[in-house]
């Protein structure tokens, strides 16, 4: 349990240190954005896993991955292709209830993700990078509101438990139909949808011993508990991934080959302006594609 | 580690000590010219400061030179991208001398986005003697010039000048955190988190983009350069450093575009020590090419390590530096150190390397000898002409008298910067706002 403490005490200290980064002098930095989001990481993977935590040999992201061609994942990487085999036969058991139950922690790890892509633009976008609420339209699939949100971090760190304001949207994160860990856009890869959040798509894994993952009914405690402890966490970053995840695979297409262009012809920081994607995409995608 | 000091060895002088106490003046990095008579150190605030060695006196002569500056400008300022929003940090990340082709010195000074290229002149002398101006400039009435004369050079006091000559702006879309001079004197290449550029110095409209490891979909990205450097003899090889802790010896003859390294130098991780924070404390700080050519120096969150350029696998030496730290990695997490860059240098003949630590600490270890010293370079202890007394952190057990505990240790009194002259027993230390400069004692028979 000791794990499991810690474990949600590095999260949150890396939460806030993403959100600091994106307040701080002289634009995000690359390179300890990464390093944070890679503790993220590690850090929910030990939160999510057993109270043993060899035992759990890869959280969700690795069931995720190894997932039927409906994902359209282009096959994870050499590392995983070892833990493929043992989770595969869980997969058509619960495939629903674990990914909805990682989807809370997915969105938190997707966004530190995308804090570290598009927080230099987005920063520069609203403006004013540590209180965006000026620009932010009240629709609550806007993804825009994701950059309203991070002033509530330094609220709910030290209120872990408590009920914050934006309870609405932490409830409304588990209960979404995303079939999927949410993601800010769908893949750019074929098949569009198919890609388990960056944070889970493991290139460098932790080395747990592949014991087995745990039972569906453990997984299903296990969501439970999550969802209570991460609903905070959510509210900070906001429900606004949902709306993301409803993006046409047609529209994740477009904009897959929009980065191709666009970041190439985004340098040295040029934003490129294919008016069509621009249309369908939501305002805070372009601003990741031209980062 | 063991950490028997040879006193005798040890025999430092403290020589300078410069008291800077804001927070632009913070100096950012340190680095001796080719023949180690000048120094430049670069700060926070966009500053340049030049150190000259003093010739020997001839009155004195036990007494070697010392460093005076020479001279200070302000070399980047504040900048603001208004496409991203984004302000532009005026911090220089490095500097790099250019080797001396004539009597004036150049450098290459970066902050995040732009290099530039200073020329350092000195003026000694100053015609006196025109026939049409008077000495303030002014034209003289044509009436009153009766004769012709030659204007003749007088000396002058020295001024010492500097202009910028090249500013290499807009290659770089991330921040850059090192420039190299390549060896053929023409070319440098400059890296950012992403990806390395090689300029021609006499260009700065273009560059050529040599290494680029930006995935196609950044949400792939899994590692960033962190450091590089040209190979000293070879024009054509260059290592950069990741943070996952590998190193890439690339080859530029090999293809235009070296994403494909020619040699990986990967030490695989131990597993006994997996935490949540291997990856970053396994993540490369600084790379440094040995003087001979045949090694590199890297420097990792709580180690130095050789490698040699032959053997891929594994290092050949590896030093702890504070290897005490290895069970507060959580509160140097939560305080931010643990993304601290330490720089690591070689002396001039590659058998001892140092690096700086925390509380003001830095450590040398001999090659040869297997010993190695903790010195400190604060103020109280270190007076002109005093000796420098090794220092030792104790870890539980038995406590010496002058020892510090672990957790006495100041985190925010940190060494990241440190030179070594090329070729003599002097180092310049950069603690925070101070720079100190140790130089050995002539009495070289003591080594």
């Amino acid at each position: 349990m000791e794990f499991k403490l810690e474990a949600h005490r590095i999260v949150s200290i890396s939460l806030g240190k993403i959100y600091n980064s994106r307040v701080q002098r002289g634009g995000i930095k690359l390179h300890k954005n990464l390093l944070v989001s890679l503790v993220l990481r590690s850090a929910r993977q030990v939160y999510l896993s057993d109270p043993c935590p060899g035992l759990y040999l890869a959280g969700p992201s690795e069931l995720a991955a190894g997932s039927p061609a409906g994902w359209g994942e282009p096959p994870a990487p050499a590392a995983a292709a070892g833990l493929e085999t043992e989770p595969r036969p869980e997969l058509s058991a619960a495939p629903d209830a674990l990914r909805a139950g990682d989807a809370e922690l997915a969105t938190t790890v997707t966004c530190a993700r995308d804090t570290l892509q598009g927080g230099e633009v987005a920063a520069g976008g609203a403006g004013d990078p540590a209180g965006g609420s000026d620009v932010f339209p009240e629709g609550p699939r806007e993804a825009r509101r994701y950059r309203g949100c991070p002033p509530g971090v330094e609220d709910q760190q030290g209120t872990p438990g408590a009920s914050p304001p934006g309870d609405r949207s932490a409830e409304d994160g588990p209960p979404a139909p995303a079939p999927l860990c949410p993601r800010k856009r769908p893949a750019a890869g074929a098949g569009g949808w198919g890609r388990p959040a960056p944070g889970l798509t493991p290139v460098k894994k932790p080395r747990w011993d592949p014991e087995g993952p745990p039972s569906r009914a453990e997984e299903g405690e296990e969501e439970e508990m999550e969802t209570g402890n991460v609903a905070n966490l959510i509210s900070i970053f906001g429900s606004s991934f949902s709306g993301l995840l409803r993006k046409s695979p047609r529209g994740g297409g477009e904009e897959a080959e929009g980065d191709e262009r666009g970041p190439e012809a985004a340098e040295p920081g040029q934003i490129f302006c294919d008016k069509g994607v621009l249309r369908d995409m939501n305002p805070w995608s372009t601003a990741i594609e031209a980062f | 580690m063991g950490e028997d000091a040879d006193a005798r060895k040890i025999n430092h002088g403290f020589l300078r000590d410069h008291g800077y106490v804001t927070e632009a003046d913070v100096i950012s990095t340190v680095e001796f010219n080719h023949t180690g008579e000048l120094l430049a150190t670069g700060d926070k605030g966009g500053r340049v400061v030049v150190f000259q060695r003093e010739p020997e006196s001839k009155n004195a002569p036990h007494s070697q030179g010392e460093y005076d500056v020479y001279s200070t400008f302000q070399s980047h300022e504040p900048e603001f991208d208004y496409l991203k929003s984004l302000e532009i940090e005026e911090k220089i990340n490095k500097i790099k001398w250019l080797p001396q082709q004539n009597a004036a010195h150049s450098l290459l000074s970066t902050n995040d986005k732009t290099i530039k290229l200073w020329k350092i002149t000195e003026r000694d002398k100053r015609p006196e003697g025109y026939n049409l101006k008077d000495e303030e400039g002014k034209l003289k009435d044509l009436s009153t010039v009766t004769s012709l004369q030659v204007p003749v050079l007088k000396p002058m006091d020295l001024m010492v000048e500097v202009s910028p000559r090249r500013v290499f702006a807009n290659g770089h879309t991330y921040h850059i955190n090192s420039i190299s001079v390549n060896s053929d004197c023409e070319t440098y290449m400059s890296a950012d988190d992403l990806r390395i550029n090689l300029w021609h110095l006499a260009i700065t409209d273009r560059s050529f983009n040599i290494v680029d490891i930006k995935p196609a979909n950044m949400e792939d990205l899994t590692e960033v350069i962190t450091a590089s450097e040209f190979h000293p003899h070879h024009c054509n090889l260059f290592v950069y450093s990741s943070s996952k802790g590998s190193l890439r010896l690339c080859d530029m003859r090999a293809a235009a575009l070296c994403d494909k390294h020619s040699k990986l130098f990967e030490e695989p991780e131990d597993p006994s020590n997996r935490s949540f924070f291997s990856e970053i404390i396994s993540s490369v700080s600084d790379v440094k090419f040995s003087h001979s050519g045949r090694y590199m120096l890297t420097r990792d969150y709580l180690t130095v390590k050789v490698w040699d350029l032959n053997m891929e696998a594994r290092p050949i030496e590896t030093y702890q530096v504070h290897d005490y730290l290895r069970s507060k990695l959580c509160s140097l997490y939560e305080n931010d150190c643990i993304f601290d860059k330490f720089e690591c240098a070689w002396n001039g003949s590659d058998s001892v390397i140092m690096t700086g630590a925390y509380n003001n600490f830095f450590r040398m270890f001999d090659r040869n000898t297997k010993r190695d010293v903790t010195l400190e370079a604060s103020r109280e202890s270190s007076k002109p002409r005093a000796v420098l007394k090794p220092r030792r952190v104790c870890v539980g057990g038995k406590r010496r008298r002058d020892d510090i505990s672990v957790d006495s240790l100041d985190f925010t009194r940190k060494i990241l910067h440190t030179a070594w002259h090329p070729a003599e027993n002097i180092i310049a230390i950069a603690a925070t706002n101070n720079l100190y400069i140790f130089q050995d004692k002539v009495n070289s028979e003591m080594h």
